[in-house]
């Protein structure tokens, strides 16, 4: 049985989470192709296929019986995969291929290059999208799953993706803090459960699964803080804003985790 | 550092005052104030309300709770604006700071969390429990805590204000600090005293 939060459907929460995870997304995006100075024209589509998928996300929430408003969001959302695919495939070629050395220099070019797995947070962003679209529209499944173990595994998937690119890049960091551990410690869990409760769905499986998701949504708030805490361990901190922006840790990628275990939480508590 | 003094005379009306109005205080200090009062009211509301059965004050404790959400975006926001004109050099300082900075979004976290958990206590009508009073609690300490480091900032190291207020006509910026008895005053603070008397 579907319920509801705060007067909304779980769809449309889902549907808003993955545009305020767009916005924070485009942000970093922005730093890192500022950074890399807009080289290539192909660098603005994420901007324009997250900011139209943010804009319909909202209008089709706001406007639930607007049947072009889901349509519009389906479209933008299938839009959001694709440029997330690309964009990866962009990121491998001009990050790793194209570099001297290529593949010889492989860890280096997953630590200092462009991001291997960023893009591929817009096409999870499209996904989840995807899924909140078809369950506002009164659909019950997506590509032969329900819509519930359809966000299971989107989140399974999601979570595992930013786990290893938070273990790349804190890897390049050294560990040097303790705390830089954590995304691999409870979101793995939770990447875990919630295969567990695609595969074998019971009670027990589902509590430990909220818990853990409770405990990644916590996790995601310290990253922030620590990597807002890692901007003022640069000389100068946030009063160099800009460059240590662009030379500190990702400033919003943190939020990931957090956001990814509000739409599992969500699919635990609402579906 | 040479601060402005206070030159003007006693402030006699109203056009006066308005003409004194400068709108540049810092915003991040003042709203934190919001944060802190509807996050311990929210939790001495439903305190009373679960030892005492006052339906009325666990409604209130839900509202201010999720105004405080909404504060506390904008107390985050400010801060991280307050932190991008605040020129501090590597010190004690900059080391309160930084688990200040640190402790902000775990902080967020945690209310959001709680804020999550009270929506659907008062969407279901149920009241709440130890389990979530003693929660509230912790999220109050680790409030206390920031506001305790933020304090310091603003009170020990005069982040954001030092440089801005304007000296008192009894104070030179090199002079000593205020004494607290008339006794132990200044020699030329009391001569001040004295002459503004007679």
């Amino acid at each position: 049985m579907v319920k509801t939060f705060l007067g909304l459907n779980p769809f449309a929460w889902v549907a808003l989470v993955a545009a305020a995870m767009t916005v924070l997304l485009l942000a970093d995006a922005l730093a890192g192709h500022y950074r890399s100075g807009f080289v290539s024209r192909a660098q603005y589509a994420p901007f324009l296929s997250g900011g139209l998928l943010v804009v319909f996300a909202v209008i089709a929430v706001v406007m639930p019986d607007a049947s072009w408003a889901n349509t519009a969001l389906r479209g933008v959302a299938w839009g959001a995969v694709a440029a997330g695919i690309v964009g990866f495939g962009f990121h491998h070629y001009y990050g790793i291929t194209k570099k001297p050395g290529g593949y010889r220099w492989l860890l280096h070019y997953l630590m200092y290059g462009a991001p291997q797995l960023a893009p591929l947070a817009l096409a999870v962003m499209g996904a989840l999208s995807l899924i909140a679209a078809r369950g506002m529209a009164g659909e019950t499944g997506v590509a032969g799953l329900g819509l519930r173990p359809a966000l299971f595994a989107v989140i399974a998937v999601a979570l595992a993706g930013a786990i290893l690119q938070a273990g790349i890049l804190h890897y390049r960091g050294a560990f040097n803090n303790a705390a830089m551990y954590a995304p691999m410690t409870v979101p793995l869990l939770a990447v875990i459960s919630s295969l567990w409760v695609l595969v074998a769905p019971s009670p027990a499986a589902l509590i430990a699964l909220a818990i853990l998701l409770w405990l990644t949504l916590l996790t995601g708030f310290i990253g922030l803080g620590m990597h807002l805490r890692g901007f003022d361990r640069q000389m100068g901190g946030l009063y160099v804003a800009l460059f240590n922006l662009l030379e500190g840790p990702p400033a919003w990628a943190p939020a990931l985790f957090a956001g990814f275990a509000a739409v599992g939480l969500m699919a635990v508590y609402l579906l | 550092m040479n601060r402005l003094m206070e030159s003007g005379g006693t402030v006699k009306s109203l056009r006066q005052a308005l003409g004194l109005i400068k709108l540049g205080a810092p915003l991040h200090p003042i709203l934190v104030h919001f944060t802190i009062a509807l996050t311990s009211v929210s939790l001495a509301f439903d305190a009373i309300s679960f030892f005492f059965s006052v339906a009325s004050l666990s409604e209130a404790a839900w509202w201010t709770l999720a105004v405080s959400v909404i504060a506390t975006m904008f107390t985050l926001a400010t801060g991280v604006t307050s932190r991008l004109r605040l020129a501090v050099e590597e010190g004690e300082a900059r080391s309160f700071l930084r688990a200040h900075m640190a402790l902000g979004p775990v902080f967020f976290g945690l209310l959001i969390g709680v804020s999550v958990w009270r929506a659907v206590l008062w969407e279901t009508e149920r009241g709440v429990s130890w389990w979530y009073l003693s929660t509230m609690a912790v999220v109050a300490l680790v409030m206390g805590a920031q506001g305790y480091l933020g304090g310091e900032l603003v009170y020990r190291y005069g982040a954001e204000v030092e440089r801005d207020y304007r000296e008192l006509p009894v104070r030179s910026a090199d002079s000593q600090a205020p004494a607290l008895t008339p006794s132990s005053l200044p020699a030329q603070v009391l001569a001040g005293r004295r002459g503004g008397a007679e």
